[in-house]
């Protein structure tokens, strides 16, 4: 009995350990033929500037649908839409702020 | 009467030179702000010529860089390095206009403009509908080697000055236009005087002759003053004669200059006018010294005739007829009317009269100006209203 707690306990830690985006986007996203950073760079093409993006996707997340996804119609298709996020307003704010960060064209053109 | 009316002509008034010079101030400034209207309008229209003749490599430029920012996207971030071209420098921009990368050596960018110049570099504007790498705003920047501007100059300053020549020459003749009909009515007026002056001599002669041959002695006292009143009325006639002979006749004869005594001139035309003064019961106050002045005689009486007469006429009745003279000073001062300060500079101007209370034609001063500019002798006005006028010639 001891042993499951302490097994439980651990394996909590250790994922509250990682950041929100690892912890809520990544796992799933690592199944799909699209990387993120091929998602970011189709969503970079629709909003240009990180406000905007960062809204779009938000906006995606609660409210998920074909007709504004940034995919094509055929990934769209084959992989079906996303369910709606159940995230809290604060860990999805550091979620996409993460996913900005990492991708992000800003600083990495030489 | 070709040669008066050309003297006529150069010696303008000073109320004509005032409006003269009114005229063409407005009409200089006038030509000046439209001449700097077209040379802004003309460097305006050359500037967006010069444009409108780069856009189509520019945007050219853009297009090319357009699409090696497609390939960026497609290899980023496996491909970080920007594209560069030795014929342009560019920047890109998200749709928030920040700044994403810049090659740019000014980095000035004006949004709202497609194609503009900012110190020295042509900037180039085109707005994407696929945002590559967040990119809404390619900026192609080219060096702009102004040869373009020094030629717009040199036509701006060659041509503004021929144009500003030729509307000069034209605002003149105009000015001659507008002075013409004042100008016509002088000659006019000089003409008429002229003519009846001549006429005048023979009866004035006549009367001035026949009033110094009658004896007085034998005459009753009613009579006598009778005569006297008839001798004021001449010699009133005989000064204004002079003035008119003078200005119409006498005055391009030759000067017959010499050392004269105006002590001596002064006290006789003070004897002369002796007559007139005792008619208003005026009274002399003279304090003359010794002094001498190389100039014509007949002119420099004509001088001294008028401005005592003057002093005469608008004198008050029992005032006071100052006379002061010193080496190189002669002051003839009345207690009578007085100048307002603002007519002071009009007073020798021909026709001018600022009192219509007394006869003449406004030609006494005149002369008097003219004598003494012709002499360089200098004339100071002390004038009060209703306290008198002192007029004070240096030399």
């Amino acid at each position: 009995m001891v042993r499951s707690l302490l097994l439980v306990s651990l394996l909590t830690c250790g994922l509250y350990a990682q950041d929100a985006f690892t912890r809520n986007c990544v796992a799933c996203h690592q199944t799909l033929p699209a990387t993120l950073q091929e998602m970011f760079k189709r969503y970079l093409l629709i909003y240009s500037s990180e406000t905007n993006m960062k809204a779009g996707i938000k906006h995606y997340l609660r409210y998920p649908s074909k007709d504004i996804s940034a995919m094509s119609d055929l990934f769209v298709d084959t992989y079906g839409i996303k369910k709606k996020s159940i995230l809290s307003e604060k860990e999805l704010d550091d979620a996409v702020d993460i996913y900005w960060d990492k991708y992000k064209v800003f600083g990495k053109l030489k | 009467m070709l040669v008066s009316k050309n003297k006529a002509i150069n010696s303008l008034l000073k109320s004509e030179k005032k409006s003269l010079f009114r005229f063409l101030t407005l009409y200089v400034a006038m030509i000046v702000f439209m001449i700097l209207l077209l040379c802004a309008y003309y460097y305006q229209t050359q500037e967006k010529l010069m444009l409108s003749s780069q856009r189509a490599t520019l945007f050219k430029y853009a297009f090319i860089h357009a699409k090696r920012l497609k390939v960026l996207h497609h290899f980023f971030d496996e491909r970080v390095k920007y594209p560069r071209d030795p014929r342009f420098k560019s920047a890109i921009y998200d749709v928030e206009y920040k700044e994403i990368f810049s090659l740019l050596e000014n980095k000035n960018i004006r949004f709202d403009k497609e194609i503009y110049i900012v110190d020295n570099h042509i900037h180039f504007l085109k707005s994407l509908d696929d945002y590559y790498l967040g990119t809404k705003y390619i900026v192609i920047e080219v060096l702009d080697d102004g040869i373009w501007r020094e030629i717009i100059w040199k036509n701006i300053i060659g041509y503004g000055i021929i144009a500003f020549f030729v509307f000069l020459l034209f605002g003149l003749y105009l000015a001659k236009l507008f002075l013409k009909p004042m100008r016509d009515s002088i000659v006019l007026l000089d003409r008429f005087i002229k003519d009846t002056t001549h006429e005048l001599n023979t009866p004035l002669s006549a009367i001035l002759a026949n009033i110094e041959m009658m004896d007085t002695d034998v005459m009753v006292e009613k009579n006598r003053s009778k005569l006297k009143r008839i001798n004021i009325a001449a010699k009133t006639v005989s000064i204004l004669y002079k003035d008119l002979t003078y200005l119409t006749l006498e005055q391009e004869k030759e000067n017959h200059d010499e050392m004269i005594d105006l002590k001596a001139l002064i006290k006789n035309r003070t004897e002369y006018f002796d007559i007139l003064v005792q008619s208003k019961q005026l009274e002399y106050k003279l304090d003359l010294e010794e002094a001498t002045m190389f100039v014509d005689k007949r002119k420099f009486t004509r001088v001294i005739d008028n401005l005592i007469s003057n002093a005469i006429k608008y004198n008050k009745r029992a005032g006071l007829l100052i006379i002061t003279l010193r080496p190189g000073e002669l002051a003839i001062a009345d207690t009578g009317i007085g100048i307002e300060e603002n007519q002071i500079p009009f007073i020798f101007d021909r026709y001018i009269r600022f009192n219509q209370s007394e006869g003449g034609f406004g030609v006494g001063l005149s002369i008097v100006k003219k004598i003494l500019d012709e002499y360089n002798i200098k004339i100071d006005i002390i004038s009060k209203v209703n306290k008198g006028t002192k007029m004070v010639l240096k030399w």
